[in-house]
C-alpha cells in the first residue's frame, strides 16, 4: 500500500480522502497475559470495539494498567496473540507493517546513528530509490524543524528534539496510521505543550489517522477529535467523548474546561 | 502550574486581541560596576595534574622503599639489586639489542595467538548469540573447560604440539578465547529489546536485525572482551615462555633466574609490565571512543 502512495505531501493529502479508505477497525479485541508458572490469567483487554475514520485524531486516555499501551502494541502488530480482529482498510493486519508508524514514549533512537540516519531507519525496507529516500528523509526532518541537527547524535540533542526525530521516523513512510504511545510523557511541561501543538500542526498537514495514547486528560482533549476513556481490570472502553471544538484549541475556553472536567470526572469515580 | 504555562503558550498562536498599550517603565539608572572578589577556581589542568601526581605517588614511594632497602642492606644485593643497577642493566639490554630481540619474539607470539583466539572467540560468541540451540549445546561444556588454567593444559599440550611455536600460539589463543567468547555472548544477550521492537515495527528482516541493531549495539561490549582477552593473552605468554622457549621476555626472566641475575629479572619484569600497560591503555582509548554516544552514563560514588 505504501508502494503506491505518492511522495509529496500535497499528493498524500489528496490520496487520503479517497472514499475506498475505510480506516482502522477494532473488532472485539480481548487480550490475556498468562503469567509463567501460575495457572492464573491476567485479563488485560476485554471486548474493545472501535471504529476510527481515516484522518481522525483519536486519543486514548486511562489510568496505568488499563491496557491502553497493550492495545497500541496489538494495532502495531508487535503482539499477535489476541482474540478479535483488527482491520485496516477492511484487511486484517498481520504483523507489523510500514502503513502503521509508531512513536514510543522513550524515543528509541539508535544511539550509534545520526538524526538523519535514524529517520532513514524507517525507510530501510521502503520500495524507494536511494535518492527518493534521501529526499523523503530531508522533508521529514524539515517537517519537525530539525534541519540544523541532521548530523547530531541522539545524546547530543535534548529529549524534546529526540522525540521529534522519533515522530519524523514514524511519519517517514507516510503511513496511513501513526500510533503514539505516550510520546510526551517523559518531557517537561513546556516542551510537552510545544510538541502537542506541533503534532497537531503535522496532523493537519499530513491528514493521516493518529491514535494517541496518553494519561494526560488535558492532552487528550486538546488533541483528539474523539477521546476514548478506558478503565482497568479488565481494560475496556468506558466511553467515547466527542471533542467538537475548533482548532487550535484554547485551554482556557469554557467549553474546553467543561469537556476536560467531564473526562476527569470519570477518573474521580474510578478511584 | 503546568496548565498555566500551557495556556500561556497556546495564546501565542491565537489571533491578537486589542490590548491596552503597556506603559513602559523608565530605564533603570546606570550604576558604576562594582568589583567583586571571586574566589579563584581550580583550573582543569590543575586538577588533571593533581590526579596524575596521585597516580605516581605509590610507584615513587615503592621505588624509594626499594632504594632505602638496598642502601641499608635489608636484603642482600644478590636477592634485591639496587634500582640504579637494574636501570643500568636495562640500558645494557637496550644497547645490546637483547631487549628488542626478546620483546619482538614475545610480541609476535602474543599478536598471533591473540588474533587466532579472539577471532575464534568472536565467532563462537556470535554462533552462540545467534542460535539458542548452539548455545545450549556448547555453553555448558565451554564453561566447564574454561575452569582449567593454562598451566593445567600444559603437559597435555606439550605432548600434542611439541615445544615449538604452535604450543605458544595455542595456549595464548586459548587464554584470549575465553573472555572474548563470553563478552560477545553477553553482548548478544543484552541487546535492548526496545530497539529490537523498533526493527520489527519497520519490517527489518532477521538479517537486518543482526547487522543493523544487534551488531552495532554489541560493538562496545565485544571490544571490552577483546581488551580483557589481550590482558589474559599477555599474562599467559609470560607463563608459557617461562616454561618452554629459547627467547622472549618470559624466557629472559627464567634464564636470568637460573643465573641468579636478579637485576636482569627485575629489568625484564619492568619491561613486561610497561608493554602490557601501554597496550591496555591503547585498548582503553579505543574502547572509550567506541562508547562515545552511548546513552548510559555511569556515575561514581566519590
Amino acid at each position: 500500500m505504501s508502494a503506491t502512495r505518492p511522495l509529496t505531501t500535497q499528493h498524500v493529502a489528496q490520496a487520503t480522502v479517497q472514499p475506498q479508505d475505510n480506516g482502522l477497525r477494532l473488532e472485539n479485541i480481548s487480550k490475556h497475559f498468562t503469567s509463567a508458572g501460575a495457572d492464573t490469567q491476567l485479563h488485560v483487554l476485554d471486548n474493545v470495539q472501535l471504529d476510527i475514520a481515516p484522518g481522525e485524531f483519536i486519543t486514548i486516555v486511562g489510568a496505568s494498567g488499563c491496557g491502553k499501551s497493550t492495545l497500541l502494541r496489538l494495532i502495531l502488530g508487535l503482539d499477535e496473540a489476541f482474540d478479535g480482529r483488527i482491520l485496516l482498510d477492511d484487511k486484517p493486519i498481520r504483523g507489523t507493517g510500514l502503513e502503521r508508524g509508531i512513536v514510543f514514549q522513550d524515543h528509541r533512537l539508535f544511539p550509534w546513528l545520526t538524526v538523519e540516519q535514524n529517520v532513514a531507519v524507517g525507510l530501510k525496507n521502503a520500495p524507494l530509490s536511494a535518492a527518493q529516500k534521501r529526499e523523503t528523509v530531508r522533508e521529514h526532518i524539515q517537517l519537525v524543524g530539525l534541519q540544523d541537527f541532521t548530523e547530531s547524535y541522539p545524546h547530543q540533542i535534548s529529549g524534546g528534539m529526540a522525540q521529534r526525530v522519533a515522530i519524523a521516523r514514524g511519519l517517514v513512510n507516510r503511513p496511513s496510521v501513526l500510533l503514539l504511545d505516550e510520546p510526551f510523557g517523559a518531557l517537561d511541561a513546556l516542551t510537552r505543550t510545544r510538541l502537542q501543538r506541533e503534532l497537531q500542526h503535522i496532523w493537519q498537514q499530513e491528514k493521516i489517522t493518529m491514535v494517541h495514547v496518553t494519561h494526560d486528560v488535558d492532552e487528550a482533549v486538546y488533541l483528539g477529535d474523539r477521546v476514548v476513556v478506558m478503565q482497568p481490570h479488565p481494560g475496556r472502553i468506558r466511553r467515547i467523548v466527542d471533542v467538537d471544538l475548533p482548532r487550535p484549541r484554547n485551554r482556557s475556553d469554557a467549553r474546553f474546561i467543561a469537556l476536560r472536567d467531564d473526562v476527569l470526572s470519570d477518573f474521580a469515580e474510578l478511584s | 502550574m503546568a496548565r498555566a504555562t500551557a495556556e500561556a503558550l497556546d495564546r501565542q498562536h491565537l489571533p491578537a486581541k486589542n490590548l491596552a498599550p503597556v506603559k513602559r517603565l523608565p530605564n533603570a539608572p546606570t550604576r558604576p560596576a562594582r568589583r567583586v572578589a571571586v574566589p579563584k577556581s581550580t583550573k582543569a589542568w590543575q586538577t588533571r595534574a593533581a590526579n596524575i601526581a596521585l597516580a605516581w605517588l605509590l610507584p615513587v614511594a615503592l621505588l624509594g622503599l626499594w632504594y632505602i632497602g638496598t642502601e641499608r642492606g635489608w636484603l642482600s644485593e644478590q636477592v634485591l639489586p639496587p634500582p640504579a643497577f637494574v636501570y643500568q642493566t636495562l640500558g645494557d639490554l637496550v644497547s645490546s639489542g637483547d631487549l628488542w630481540l626478546n620483546a619482538s619474539a614475545s610480541l609476535q607470539r602474543v599478536v598471533v595467538g591473540f588474533l587466532i583466539g579472539s577471532a575464534l572467540g568472536v565467532a563462537l560468541g556470535l554462533a552462540m548469540g545467534l542460535s539458542k540451540t548452539v548455545e545450549d549445546y556448547l555453553l555448558p561444556t565451554f564453561n566447564a573447560l574454561v575452569q582449567i588454567p593454562v598451566l593445567g593444559w600444559m603437559p597435555f599440550a606439550l605432548l600434542l604440539f611439541g615445544i615449538g611455536e604452535p604450543l605458544k600460539y595455542v595456549l595464548i589463543a586459548h587464554a584470549a578465547l575465553v573472555p572474548v567468547t563470553l563478552c560477545t555472548l553477553q553482548a548478544f544477550h543484552e541487546v535492548p529489546k526496545r530497539l529490537l521492537e523498533v526493527g520489527r515495527a519497520y519490517g527489518f528482516s532477521q538479517r537486518q536485525i543482526v547487522t543493523d541493531i544487534v551488531l552495532p549495539s554489541a560493538v562496545a561490549p565485544i571490544f571490552t572482551g577483546l581488551r580483557l582477552g589481550f590482558t589474559k593473552a599477555w599474562l599467559s605468554l609470560v607463563v608459557v615462555e617461562l616454561l618452554a622457549s629459547s627467547e622472549g621476555l618470559g624466557y629472559l626472566i627464567a634464564y636470568s633466574r637460573q643465573l641468579f641475575q636478579l637485576d636482569l629479572v627485575m629489568a625484564a619484569v619492568v619491561v613486561v609490565g610497561t608493554i602490557g600497560l601501554l597496550i591496555d591503555r591503547g585498548f582503553e582509548f579505543i574502547e572509550r571512543r567506541l562508547n562515545r554516544g552511548r546513552p548510559v552514563k555511569t556515575g561514581r560514588l566519590a
